[in-house]
């Protein structure tokens, strides 16, 4: 099992020696600053924004940490296709399965350091800029720290669903392109979708991926459209996310690697 | 154990949408040697490579390893195994030696001295510690060697290796695969479509043409590039001469049969008869421009076999 993880070692080795990879966090990090700022300056008087409001406005940039993670999945079987570089990886005594297994769970402890890094600078930043006093959008009796790590939590599987749905195309179509450009339409059109196809009047639209996505929904113990629960929508985002894989195992074992 | 073939390709075939690339192919190869594997271009040299390393899937039959199955005991058969299948594509973003490090995590107990070694051994001690992004090509066919040498296989498998490569490329790589195969009894299995390059580099070459397997010659030269022959064994020879047709009647007067061609005479002589036969001619007055042995290049008797290379 030691050994396992060297190859997850190598496969961090891949996401983290690329400057691309530490761009993105800078990115991520200069965007907090700049509305951490924003709001400072914009907030004053009576709509006094304190350090728990700010890291909750703040977290609306959790969008990006989501495309970044999407195009880390996306590139990480397929542009070992791209520079040739399977030939060598898949000619070593490991089985594909395990290679890709080592692949999946870089791009999840991705997921994770996007995830921690996105916080911990945001409420840093918070910190820094707004005082620490009772907050005005929280109700009084609520501690907001929970409540915004529920709601990152919900963001955050989320972010794992298209992560998976990304990896799994990558290694569908071997191609980054596809896999991030499919992923975000999902990302970004799975509200319409939702609008068009909505479970109060189709049935079948409550197995859809795009209407299980959002768990923010329940938030509270809330129902969801005809009459969907939050285990429900566990089950579906669970299934799919077992699909994913399958298929992502199946056609990465058997593919021959050819060119 | 010596003499077990380190692989042994059992009645493979692989067939792509209805299209049988390779057709029952049967083949051993044998431990220590340096093999050739000669076709022209669409033959299945590649095809058979990467079903030997295990990229491509098998229609029918095994291929095995030291004994163990492609597969069915993939891990094991292809730790014996190094390759480099076509260019060796490497990580660009990466140092020459963290691409090296990056494959050394996947095999078990290489060393750090060990990937040093290799380094060395190809001699890019000085640029290793460089992006690859940096390398030229040669340099990175040397990572690409030191790649497949890290965890001393028993097999070095390189497809096409040479592609790519200037000529001085071309003669290290041929002197690294000659020293491996000597000092660490590698076997090598080496393809190409360049027969000159073949017939300096290998013992056996195996020529393949439309995924069969037509013939397997020795070469027999065992790496010294002075060829065939000694004093007396006897070699069809061309004597180039100012006037072939009284050269060659001077020779039937003598008892030897040889033949008259535009520009001199081919008589089959050993290298002692072959001086006499000299002094002859320039003794009657015929001038002699030139004493070589006939032979036939590799060259000559691929395209004998293969049909000029058409591919139907």
């Amino acid at each position: 099992m030691t050994d396992f993880f060297r190859l997850v070692q190598n496969e961090n080795m891949k996401i983290y020696r690329r400057l691309r990879t530490w761009i993105m966090f800078a990115i991520l990090l200069a965007l907090s600053i700049l509305f951490g700022v924003l709001f400072y300056l914009g907030s004053s008087g009576t709509m006094q924004l304190t350090v728990w409001d700010a890291v909750d406005q703040l977290s609306f940039l959790y969008y990006l940490a989501s495309i970044f993670a999407v195009v880390i999945a996306a590139d990480s079987v397929a542009s070992e296709f791209t520079w040739g570089t399977i030939k060598l990886l898949l000619i070593r005594p490991w089985t594909r399965t395990k290679v890709l297994a080592s692949k999946l769970l870089s791009v999840w402890l991705f997921t994770i350091a996007i995830s921690a890094g996105f916080l911990i600078s945001n409420i840093a930043i918070a910190f820094l800029l707004f005082p620490n006093e009772a907050s005005m959008l929280f109700p009084q009796g609520t501690s907001p720290f929970t409540s915004i790590m529920e709601s990152l939590m919900y963001s955050y599987i989320d972010l794992l669903v298209i992560v998976v749905f990304s990896f799994m195309l990558s290694t569908v179509f071997r191609s980054s392109g596809l896999a991030i450009g499919l992923s975000m339409f999902i990302l970004f059109a799975g509200n319409i979708f939702t609008m068009l196809f909505h479970p109060n009047r189709y049935e079948w639209a409550k197995y859809m991926l795009f209407v299980n996505m959002d768990l923010s929904k329940y938030k509270g113990g809330a129902l969801g459209p005809a009459g969907m629960t939050m285990g429900f929508s566990v089950a579906i985002l669970s299934a799919y996310v077992l699909l994913f894989l399958v298929i992502s195992w199946l056609v990465f074992k058997k593919r021959d690697v050819a060119a | 154990m010596e003499n077990q073939p380190v692989v042994r390709i059992q009645g493979v075939s692989k067939i792509i949408g209805g299209k049988k690339l390779i057709d029952s192919l049967t083949l051993d190869i044998p431990s220590g040697q340096v093999y050739g594997f000669l076709g022209p271009n669409g033959a299945g040299k590649t095809t058979t490579i990467r079903m030997i390393v295990g990229l491509m899937s098998i229609t029918e039959g095994d291929i095995l390893i030291q004994g163990s199955s492609i597969k069915h005991e993939f891990e094991e058969a292809i730790g014996h195994v190094g390759a480099i299948v076509e260019n060796p594509e490497m990580y660009k973003f990466l140092s020459g030696y963290e691409n090296l490090l990056h494959y050394a995590r996947m095999s078990p107990g290489i060393s750090k001295a060990r990937i040093m070694e290799a380094v060395e051994l190809v001699g890019m001690e000085h640029r290793i510690h460089d992006k690859v992004k940096t390398y030229s090509l040669g340099m990175r066919q040397r990572l690409g060697v030191a790649q497949a040498i890290l965890h001393r296989p028993k097999l070095l498998v390189l497809d096409e290796p040479t592609n790519g490569l200037d000529p001085q490329g071309i003669r290290e790589l041929r002197d690294y695969l000659r020293r491996l195969s000597r000092e660490e009894g590698t076997t090598v299995f080496v393809s190409s479509h360049l027969l000159s390059e073949m017939e300096l580099m290998c013992d056996t070459v195996a020529v393949i043409q439309q995924g069969r397997l037509i013939d397997v010659k020795e070469l027999g030269h065992s790496g010294k590039a002075d060829g065939p022959g000694g004093a007396d064994q006897i070699q069809e020879t061309v004597f180039e001469v100012n006037a072939p047709a009284a050269a060659q009647d001077l020779l039937v007067s003598l008892g030897f049969s040889s033949r008259a061609e535009e520009n001199g005479v081919i008589l089959s002589v050993n290298r002692t008869d072959a001086a006499q036969v000299n002094a002859r001619l320039v003794n009657h007055g015929i001038a002699v421009y030139g004493i070589r042995p006939l032979t036939r290049s590799l060259e000559d008797q691929f395209l004998e076999m293969t049909g000029g290379g058409r591919i139907d």
